[in-house]
């Protein structure tokens, strides 16, 4: 036996050989308790729930199957006879053929392994369902009783189980100690002097309660406890997958808090995460909940097969919402039954067809917010968004009004007559519709008052040092060029500053059009003499309107090219421009008309181009198969927006009518959204998928949506849909929702769930320490109706929770982990209280509930390291101001490159369901909280604080410095310690100002210049060394 | 040492503290020797920390270094050398040989699947007559040091999936990967540099490159201390490794001593061994500030070795500085060093871009062979060389004799191996005449995680994490040990 096996086998013989069963004991085998883990260790791989899997016909999860004759003639288990038993035959004989488990299985049993099968063989062999399968009932809490221990029924339970250890508990923790347990637990912030005083000078019989009630109604509260949720949600700001690009689901993360500090019960808060879309009129929050399940990792990698990830989305679901609400992961099942639970293929498969007609598509296209989404504007933004449809609709009308005044007779009804050449102005005192306006500096638009205009009422101008441009791209409609056409535009040279050379450029998909005027090389773009850089003369008149002519085919355009871009270029000076279009025979998109038939016949010719889509539509319908309410529709648009006649009533009503909706448009791209679940109308019809594979669905195996078959039913009315899942979960029937979730209050508390494995309840999952209390805590939980903050109530007032966590050689030795629960908690602060108590000792701290995520400090160059070149996170912009102090929680979550110091202490990944943090102890820690910019920056304002709020004296001082993070008075030797150290470096800085100097400008925060410099360096040193501490990292 | 036994030592510890008066001139050296054997276990170079305390067998490798090409290289234009193609040229690909199996949704809408032949020339070089193509001059001067293994392949038929599948054994996020199972079961050999390192190098192939994730090093659901640690070319080399500004050696050791004496005394009152742990990170944090920077400070590296890796290896951040720092890391017992380099998705402009992805990789990953080679420690370090899958024989996109582009192919590639205890001057494994087949000997990505772990003393299958009531290891339920490539 090795070392590793021998230490395992102590640490649990010590730690649990009292709680499941000592084998030395002769009292009756309990089947859940002694057995069930012996089988499923060593036995159900070959003889369990999985069929493929199982060998000579024998299942020995199942009784039925176990007392059944085999195949082979033999029974594996006679009850009552262990000596007609096939089993015990084979687990004690030496002969390697027919030895069980086979020798090269390495599974073997021990002698105490096999004694217990013994016995419980001849005490009738009973098989018992394993117990989280069970529905919970509330078991009669123990009478025990200790003075000055038991607070509550949860002390009955744990003291019943230290007396059979022969453990006794700690005595109570300080009150100290006990106000900076409860507030890190309740708020994940440490408690301030001022309400230590007030704690330590209350001496009612409630002062301890009383703290509790006005923790649990913080907001910080909500927050703290959101801070789990999100990692089993696996909430995160980006996708996740390939590019990683942003994703918009922090209202997802402001739904959460604010469910926990309004109370919301756990029934509800299931449902509405799960399945709010499908009650009954759902209000915009219950559908911002079920955020739930689209916080799962996406793609939208180029090449990805759709139907791969539509299944890998739908089994993520069901991994998280079984994980999360069930404590199994019924992963095991994608590809074949489960081996040591009861799940099989078909469960998991109709769990999967829940998740599997969702409208969401496999690519979430790199977007922000991939669909389905909703909208959800704050009452302001609401209001605002009616003013404007109000205004626009009375605009409307106005015009619908006065096209009924217009009289009109088509001077020129035969549509055959031919176009004139004349002007088509594309750009006059804004760039053309669609159009994206960029430049060196913004287009600036001056108007006639001050500066030369030409035509219309503003005109661009520009003034430059050398080269310098404004252009824009991606107009639409384009501009569409015809034979021997001629572009044109209106230009002014300040005579007081004019530049030395100018250009006109085009852009048809290719910005390689340029026409010149004045030196020819000043601007060297392109290749002088080719189309690339066409010379077309001197620079024009100053002080004067010039007209540009600039003939297509010299800068290398022909009949049939389309413009999208054109740019005004200069080298130097001053430069006004002017309308500007082309000269053309070419109908236009956009172009006025006289005659309603000729613009008919030109639009017909253009498909409609640049026309709203119903008018597009009749404009395609040949003119004599329109019907007369079609005709009008025409002609009002015709009068509305084309006849010149009319443009003098109705071009500034389109005008105002474009602004406001403009500003409306505007104001809805700043309307946050978020991503929602919403079915299919037509469900996908999801099948058993053979070993897992997406394109092998079993087609002889459909499945609906359903629960798994060895668990309660549904009622038999149940829609198959979410609702009935989510309702099912919460039922007061179900086994294992009200055990999961408080085993996760439990472990929040301390540091271990009563079952180890939060995540796992099944057979392979550990045992519950306490069986009794799980159950009593999980029925209280059901018949509270689901109130959290109860339940966390309840916990944080039991003796057992208020105990001192001073542990002594022998209480360590009988249970390291501390599972019996004779000593309080101890444990280091997840990564997020780690940062965030520093940013609250130091007065950093913004406390403001919600909103977007915010990017403070990280260093240079984490998400360049890994990200796609072309992703929108591949380059890290930090936030600055406020956004750099908020609660960790709002740190924006980029999953392929998380913030590193929440990664350095613990914190997952958010790329999958996590329900329990590991909690490690690394040098990586160690130079985080030394040397983060944020950590030091704290230790600075620290500093501040010392020095500004504390008493006189150096003494009195450090004494402030030490209980402000510990929340404990330091003693004698702790302030020699910092006394000591607090004289080497005013020495040291006293003797190097620069050095001083420089450590206080760590950080954006600014400096109280008011304090001495050299000072403030000394007790920055002082501030980190004791945030540095354990003490302040732990809660104890 | 026996975890029980050791707090039991450092409790009778406590009475020093407890009885008598603190001495506040305690100094660091007396603390560190009063830490306990937690601290010093490393210093008889056995490692520690490992779940597995000894490994399941003798381990050939004590090391790994792992060149990995992320994008994924065209084996075509490299080793596979495929002569015939020459004929084929812009003819279709056979319907026999593509046997209807699925393409990425880039080119299974192309209506033509033409030929691209490699425009590179092939040589058979060393005593093992190994092909390598010509933009591979130095590798090809290592060849007989070389195990090429031109049958690798895997399902996952895009990069994200496919990387993720290689590193961890599942191709969604959330499972450990390679590095950290290495770290979790064996521990580290070391007291003064993480166990294993990351290192993302510059590349001048293609310039759009496809991304890398943390989850690629990361622990996945393995506690965190065993995820990868990066070594940065950009400002500190570990995070948060310098102090701040204003912040001198000096002033950091007092203020550690200070916290020393603070946390030993708590753990003389409260008795939680958790403390004693952070005292211990504390003082390796503080190694680790003059370590991290005498590794990384090449200066004393006589010009033969640096002329070895070519001259952009004082460039901080190339391939070449890289594979340097890889073997100054693994001299000073860093288990497990991996490199990542971008740039080797060519869909188009395929000879261009892999001819400027060459010349990064070539001359540093040749050197690294003959550097350990001199130093009589290539026997015990195993070289891994290759990306996430192929690519295919077929040309996306415009096809000419000198350009084209090819898409993914995972169903075959080949990446090669050195040192470690696996056979030299060796080739492994056939392709058919469009390596588009395996033909002989097929290598799946579990096989080469298996034998990986395998050389260093580890039984796949015995490696095990209870996660969510399952027993987790890093090859699935798969994997088969590739003897034939095995000294």
């Amino acid at each position: 036996m090795n070392r590793f096996v021998a230490h395992f086998a102590i640490f649990s013989f010590l730690a649990f050989g009292s709680l499941c069963g000592s084998p030395a004991i002769a009292k009756e085998i309990d089947f859940n308790r002694d057995v069930r883990r012996i089988l499923s260790d060593k036995c159900f791989t070959c003889h369990g729930p999985d069929g493929e899997q199982r060998q000579a016909g024998l299942r020995l999860d199942q009784q039925i199957s176990a007392f059944a004759k085999l195949e082979s003639g033999e029974t594996a288990i006679v009850p009552g006879q262990p000596g007609e038993s096939e089993l015990v035959h084979r687990i004690t004989t030496d002969d390697e053929f027919t030895q069980m488990p086979p020798p090269e299985s390495e599974k073997q049993l021990t002698a105490a392994e096999i004694a217990i099968l013994k016995q419980w063989i001849s005490e009738g062999g009973k098989y018992q369902k394993h117990w989280s399968f069970i529905t919970p009932t509330r078991p009669k809490v123990p009478t025990s009783d200790r003075a000055g221990f038991v607070r509550n029924p949860i002390d009955h339970f744990i003291l019943k189980k230290l007396q059979e250890t022969k453990l006794s508990p700690n005595p109570q923790a300080s009150k100290e100690t006990l106000i900076r347990r409860v507030k890190l637990d309740l708020t994940g912030l440490p408690p301030t002097i001022q309400e230590i005083d007030a704690f330590l000078q209350d001496d009612s019989p409630k002062a301890y309660e009383k703290v509790v009630d006005r923790l649990l109604s913080s907001p910080r509260f909500g927050e703290h406890m959101a801070r789990y949720w999100l990692d089993a949600a696996r909430y995160g700001d980006t996708h996740g997958l390939h590019l990683d690009n942003e994703r918009a689901i922090w209202l997802y993360r402001e739904w959460v808090i604010d469910a926990f500090n309004n109370n919301k019960p756990f029934d509800e808060f299931t449902i509405e995460q799960l399945a709010g879309d499908l009650l009954p009129n759902p209000t915009v929050d219950q559908k911002i909940a079920t955020g739930f399940n689209r916080c799962n990792v996406t793609t939208s990698e180029g090449g990805s097969i759709a139907q791969e990830y539509l299944v890998r989305y739908a089994v993520d679901r069901v991994e998280t919402t079984s994980t999360v609400f069930m404590g199994m992961t019924m992963g095991c099942a994608v590809c074949h039954d489960h081996k040591y639970d009861p799940f099989t293929m078909t469960d998991f498969y109709s769990m999967f067809a829940y998740y599997y007609s969702l409208t969401e598509k496999a690519m979430d296209g790199n977007a922000l917010l991939p669909p389905p989404t909703m909208k959800v504007p704050t009452p302001e933004q609401q209001q605002q968004m009616e003013q404007y449809s109000t205004q626009i609709a009375a605009l409307q009308k106005d015009i619908k009004e006065k096209l009924l005044a217009v009289e009109y007779t088509d001077p020129t009804p035969d549509a055959s007559q031919e176009l004139s050449r004349e002007d088509f102005v594309w750009i006059e005192d804004e760039v053309p519709n669609g159009a994206n306006p960029q430049g060196n500096t913004p287009w600036e638009f001056v108007s006639v008052e001050k500066k030369p205009v030409f035509s219309g009422k503003t005109a661009s101008t520009r003034t430059a040092e050398g080269l310098s441009q404004h252009f824009f791209t991606d107009a639409k409609p384009l501009l569409t060029i015809g034979a021997e056409d001629m572009l044109f535009a209106y230009v002014y040279l300040d005579p007081e500053n004019p530049p030395k050379e100018i250009m006109l450029q085009f852009n048809d998909g290719s910005w390689n059009h340029r026409a010149v005027w004045g030196d020819k090389n000043a601007i060297d773009w392109g290749e002088l003499g080719t189309a690339s850089r066409q010379y077309l003369g001197e620079l024009p008149a100053l002080g004067k309107w010039t007209r540009l002519d600039v003939p297509i085919a010299k800068v290398g355009l022909k009949a049939g090219s389309k413009l999208n871009g054109w740019a005004f270029t200069q080298f130097g000076g001053t430069v006004y421009w002017d309308k500007a279009g082309l000269n053309t025979i070419t109908p236009q998109a956009g172009m006025q008309f006289e005659s309603l038939a000729r613009w008919d016949a030109v639009q017909r010719g253009l498909k409609g181009e640049g026309l709203p889509g119903n008018i597009a539509n009749l404009i395609k319908i040949e003119p004599d198969k329109r019907n007369a309410a079609q005709q009008n529709q025409l002609k009002d648009y015709f009068l509305e927006k084309v006849y010149k006649g009319s443009q003098e009533i109705f071009g500034p009503l389109n005008t105002q009518l474009a602004a406001l909706e403009k500003s409306k448009n505007e104001l809805d791209q700043q309307i946050p959204s978020t991503l929602i679940m919403q079915d299919l109308k037509e469900k996908r019809q999801a099948y058993v998928l053979m070993r897992g594979e997406y394109d092998k669905p079993d087609e002889n195996r459909p499945v609906e949506p359903n629960v798994p078959a060895f668990m309660p039913p549904l009622p038999e009315d149940a829609p198959k849909n979410r609702l009935s899942l989510a309702r099912w979960l919460v039922s007061a029937e179900h086994p294992l929702t009200s055990r999961v979730t408080v085993n996760r209050y439990w472990q929040k508390f301390f540091g271990t769930g009563l079952v180890k494995t939060a995540e796992d309840f099944g057979s392979q999952g550990e045992s519950p320490s306490h069986p009794e209390l799980l159950d009593w805590l999980a029925v209280e939980f059901r018949e509270s109706g689901w109130d959290i903050k109860a339940m966390q109530k309840l916990i944080v007032m039991s003796g057992a929770y208020r105990q001192s966590s001073v542990v002594d050689p022998q209480k360590y030795t009988t249970d390291p982990e501390n599972r019996l629960l004779a000593r309080g908690p101890r444990f280091r602060l997840d990564a997020e209280m780690v940062r965030d108590n520093a940013l609250y000792l130091s007065d950093l701290l913004i406390e403001r509930v919600g909103g977007k995520s915010v990017k403070p400090y990280q260093p240079k160059g984490l998400w360049n390291a890994v990200g796609y070149t072309n992703s929108n996170t591949a380059n890290f912009t930090q936030d600055h101001g406020e956004a750099l102090y908020r609660r960790s929680m709002y740190t924006f979550w980029k999953r392929t490159s998380p913030p590193p110091t929440m990664s350095i202490f613990d914190a997952p990944s958010r790329e999958a369901c996590t329900v329990r943090r590991e909690r490690t102890n690394t040098p990586m820690q160690a130079l985080a909280l030394m040397n983060d910019i944020q950590f030091v920056e704290a230790a600075r304002r620290y500093a501040r604080r010392i020095m500004t709020e504390a008493g006189e004296t150096d003494r009195e001082k450090i004494v402030w410095a030490f209980r402000t993070a510990t929340s404990r008075m330091p003693d004698e030797k702790e302030i020699q310690v910092i006394q000591k150290l607090l004289t080497t470096y005013r020495e040291k800085y006293v003797q190097n100002p620069d050095q001083a100097q420089a450590l206080l400008s760590v950080g954006e925060s600014p400096r109280e210049e008011s304090l001495d410099v050299q000072q403030q360096a000394a007790w920055t040193m002082i501030a980190n060394l004791i945030l540095n501490l354990d003490e302040t990292i732990s809660k104890g | 040492m026996d975890p029980i036994l050791e707090h039991k030592q450092l409790m009778t510890r406590r009475h020093f503290f407890s009885k008598s008066a603190m001495n506040v001139s305690v100094g660091s050296a007396a603390l560190a020797s009063m830490t306990g054997p937690q601290l010093t276990a490393a210093d008889t170079g056995q490692p520690t920390g490992g779940i597995l305390h000894a490994p399941h067998f003798p381990a050939k490798a004590k090391r790994v270094i792992y060149l990995f090409m992320s994008g994924a290289p065209s084996q075509l234009d490299l080793f596979d050398h495929k002569p015939k193609m020459d004929e084929w040229y812009d003819k279709d690909l056979p319907d026999s040989v593509r046997q209807g199996q699925r393409l990425t949704t880039m080119t299974s809408k192309q209506k033509r699947f033409p030929i691209a032949p490699s425009k590179f020339k092939f040589q058979q070089h060393g005593n093992s007559g190994a092909w390598v193509s010509e933009l591979l001059p130095h590798t090809a001067s290592v060849a007989d040091d070389i195990c090429f293994i031109k049958s690798m392949h895997t399902e996952a038929i895009n990069h994200d999936p496919a990387i993720t599948y290689i590193q961890t054994g599942s191709q969604l996020p959330g499972r450990p990967s390679l590095g950290s199972w290495l770290s979790y079961g064996l521990g580290t050999m070391n007291r003064d540099l993480p166990d294993f390192v990351v290192l993302t190098a510059t590349w001048t192939g293609r310039k759009s490159a496809q991304a890398l994730y943390n989850r690629l090093w990361g622990a996945g659901f393995l506690p965190s201390k065993y995820q990868g640690v990066a070594l940065r070319s950009q400002g500190d080399p570990v995070l948060y490794l310098s102090n701040p500004p204003g912040v001198d050696p000096t002033a950091r050791r007092q203020m550690l001593d200070g916290l020393s004496q603070l946390n030993q005394k708590l753990y003389a009152e409260v008795g939680d061994p958790e403390i004693n742990t952070r005292i211990a990170q504390y003082e390796m944090a503080y190694r680790m500030q003059t370590s991290v920077p005498d590794l990384t400070d090449i200066s004393n590296e006589p010009k033969h070795v640096l002329d070895m890796y070519g001259p952009e290896v004082t460039k901080p951040g190339t391939f070449a500085a890289s594979c340097l720092l890889a073997r100054r890391m693994v001299e000073r017992d860093v288990r497990f060093v991996q490199i990542f380099i971008r740039g080797w998705d060519q869909h188009g402009s395929l000879p261009n871009d892999i001819s400027n992805q060459c010349r990064d990789v070539d001359q540093g990953g040749a050197a690294l062979i003959k550097d350990l080679k001199e130093r009589g420690m290539l026997d015990d370090t195993l070289i891994l060389w290759g990306g996430e899958f192929g690519r295919t024989i077929y040309c996306q996109g415009g096809l000419s004799r000198e350009n084209y582009g090819r898409d993914h192919h995972p169903r075959c590639f080949t990446m090669w191996a050195a040192g470690g205890g696996i056979k030299p001057g060796m080739t492994y494994g056939q392709t058919d005449d469009f390596s588009y087949n395996i033909t002989e000997n097929p290598v799946h990505i579990h096989d080469l995680n298996a034998t990986i772990l395998h050389q260093l003393g580890i039984d796949h299958e015995r490696l095990t994490y209870r996660y969510q009531g399952r027993d987790f290891r890093l090859t699935d339920v798969h994997g088969n040990i590739v003897n034939d490539i095995l000294l």
